[in-house]
């Protein structure tokens, strides 16, 4: 049971990190759904077709979706935001159907055979990803990423490519997705390509924006509640959907930067330089 | 068989621009997606089976579906958009909306259980045919094409023509301008709300009629399908909407005629995604935002 919790409360932070990743350059991805499903997969036929080990078979899988997410991403980032985000709509809808309709991963009915994953295996992955990007945070790297989200046109103007930049973070996030699908499909045994619908890539995006997407720790805070609030309101079983629901816009009502929105100085001066525009 | 399917599509097609025209009617005032939208279509099917289940004739069913879909709309407005108004807040309130949707989802089920609900009409109306140039046409089908294509028509009208249209396309424009006019920025946006679900609430009816049942999953599957549509068709333009619906429900359709149905759901995403890659707008969309604008 323990293990239970401490794997899929780990696998949730990876995944909103993700999603943060993908955040700092200013863009928002709903495909990372289907970077899961991509990784889940591929990491699957590897290690249960090819025999490949499960840490090689999640990195591999990991470099695949990545890739995928610069060749998916390169077009849709040269839009605006907001078309973007449906593009990853599309990612998510269209990995789901081509998964169901190849044979050779058992189509509609899912996938198994998948085993190995430890809750070691994701508390390693935690941290490193935690150290990474807390690395990250401290690097100059951080504030070329705080200029691209902030404001294109000016960090363009210093040399930086918004382009570049945001595609690289798309390929990161797609990567932290894939490997999280990875150890998730290796824990669960069998997965089906229903698990991983466009519901699943809003409840990551959920994850990270619940916790605030200011900050480092936002992101995994919020992944954390998400996992265990449905835990705890068992009693409401049948009502979980709506309760949940209500929890969800009571929470972005409240606390509409997220749960852990400290590290925002930028923010309160942009707030003030918006409402004084509007 | 071919001209059959096309058809289809173009019926298909017809419902799916009404949805798209309400996303994209919220989208070019607010500038934001409601992702409750597809819900609120879903339940127009269910209100009209209630209220034919209660004995209403078809065209009350069809007013109280509009009404209570747009009173649906205001309560979205209010509850995931009146407080996340500001440029910054995309993210939040297409989170906030997708929220209310699951609650809407939810609650349906509830109700009406989450297998689908059969749909009688009385008297012959879902199956009488009616016969053109040798095909047979399901009369159903054609009124729901020349219902769709009227409503869209009265729409543009009234954005184009009438003063609430000016009202709202100044707020689509720039709201603080607007509202430094004298505009009610609050009333507007809850006209394009009520106007936009009774669309989409209506074209769920039609849906309904149309397959004879209810279902709790189209807000979905529908939903999702009419935000690529918008997409194509260029994000705030009606005309956009109509086309790109038009044009995705005769692809869909001819998809089936080629045996790739299987592969429907995919083809209008990468119909989108192509679109995208020669016109970054959309058919009709341009590429100027409202930050800029502003």
């Amino acid at each position: 049971m323990m293990q239970d919790y401490v794997v899929f409360v780990g696998i949730n932070i990876v995944l909103a990190w993700s999603v943060y990743v993908i955040l700092l350059a200013g863009s928002l991805s709903f495909a990372n759904g289907g970077f899961m499903a991509i990784g889940a997969y591929v990491s699957g036929v590897l290690t249960v077709k090819f025999g490949v080990p499960l840490v090689l078979a999640a990195l591999a899988a990991g470099v695949a979706a990545g890739a995928i997410g610069v060749l998916v991403g390169f077009p849709a980032l040269r839009t605006r935001g907001i078309y973007l985000m449906l593009v990853t709509v599309g990612v998510t809808v269209s990995v789901k159907a081509v998964i169901e309709s190849i044979d050779y991963v058992g189509g509609i009915q899912g996938f198994g055979g998948m085993v190995g994953t430890t809750q070691w295996h994701v508390v390693a992955l935690v941290a490193m990803v935690g150290c990474g990007l807390w690395a990250l945070s401290k690097s100059p790297l951080q504030r070329i990423l705080d200029a691209v989200r902030e404001d294109e046109l000016s960090a363009a103007s210093l040399g930086i490519n918004p382009v570049h930049v945001k595609l690289v973070c798309f390929g990161a996030g797609a990567f932290l997705a894939a490997v999280a699908g990875s150890f998730y499909a290796h824990y669960l045994i069998h997965v089906a390509p229903d698990q991983f619908g466009i519901v699943l890539s809003v409840f990551i995006v959920l994850y990270a924006v619940l916790g605030g997407t200011n900050n480092l720790w936002g992101p995994p805070i919020g992944a954390a509640i998400m996992t265990l609030i449905p835990e705890f309101v068992r009693g409401l079983e049948s009502w979980r959907p709506t309760a949940f629901g209500i929890i969800i816009l009571g929470l972005l009502l409240i606390r509409p930067d997220g749960l852990l929105a400290f590290r925002s100085i930028t923010a309160r001066a942009r707030g003030i330089f918006v409402t004084k525009r509007a | 068989m071919l001209v059959e399917q096309l058809i289809n599509g173009v019926v298909l097609g017809s419902m799916y621009a009404l949805i798209a025209q309400g996303y994209t009617l919220i989208f070019g005032v607010l500038d934001k997606l409601n992702f409750a939208h597809g819900e609120v279509f879903m339940l127009g099917g269910f209100v009209c089976l209630a209220s034919i289940a209660l004995g209403a004739s078809l065209p009350v069913a069809i007013l109280v579906a509009a009404i209570i879909s747009g009173l649906l709309g205001l309560m979205i407005e209010f509850v995931g958009f009146r407080k996340f108004r500001s440029p910054d807040a995309h993210i939040t309130a297409a989170l906030s909306s997708f929220a209310i949707g699951l609650v809407i989802i939810d609650l349906s089920q509830k109700v009406w259980g989450a297998e689908p609900v059969a749909l009688t009409l009385p008297g012959t109306l879902q199956t009488a045919t009616v016969s053109i140039a040798g095909l047979n046409i399901v009369v159903l089908r054609l009124a729901i094409l020349v219902i769709s294509l009227l409503l869209m028509f009265v729409l543009y009208g009234v954005v184009v023509k009438t003063s609430l249209g000016r009202r709202i396309r100044a707020v689509a424009e720039s709201p603080a301008k607007a509202a430094l006019f004298g505009i009610n920025v609050t009333r507007v946006n809850q006209q394009v709300f009520f106007i936009a679900s009774a669309m989409s609430g209506l074209a769920g009816l039609a849906l309904a009629v149309r397959t004879g049942y209810a279902n709790t999953d189209v807000g979905f599957t529908f939903g999702l399908k009419a935000l690529a549509i918008m997409a194509i068709g260029g994000m705030g333009d009606l005309r956009g909407a109509l086309i790109g619906g038009l044009l995705v429900g005769v692809l869909e359709a001819l998809a089936f005629q080629w045996g790739l149905g299987q592969l429907a759901d995919v083809f209008v995403w990468l119909f989108m995604i192509v679109i995208l890659l020669v016109r970054p707008a959309g058919l009709f969309g341009t590429l100027i935002s409202k930050d800029v604008r502003a």
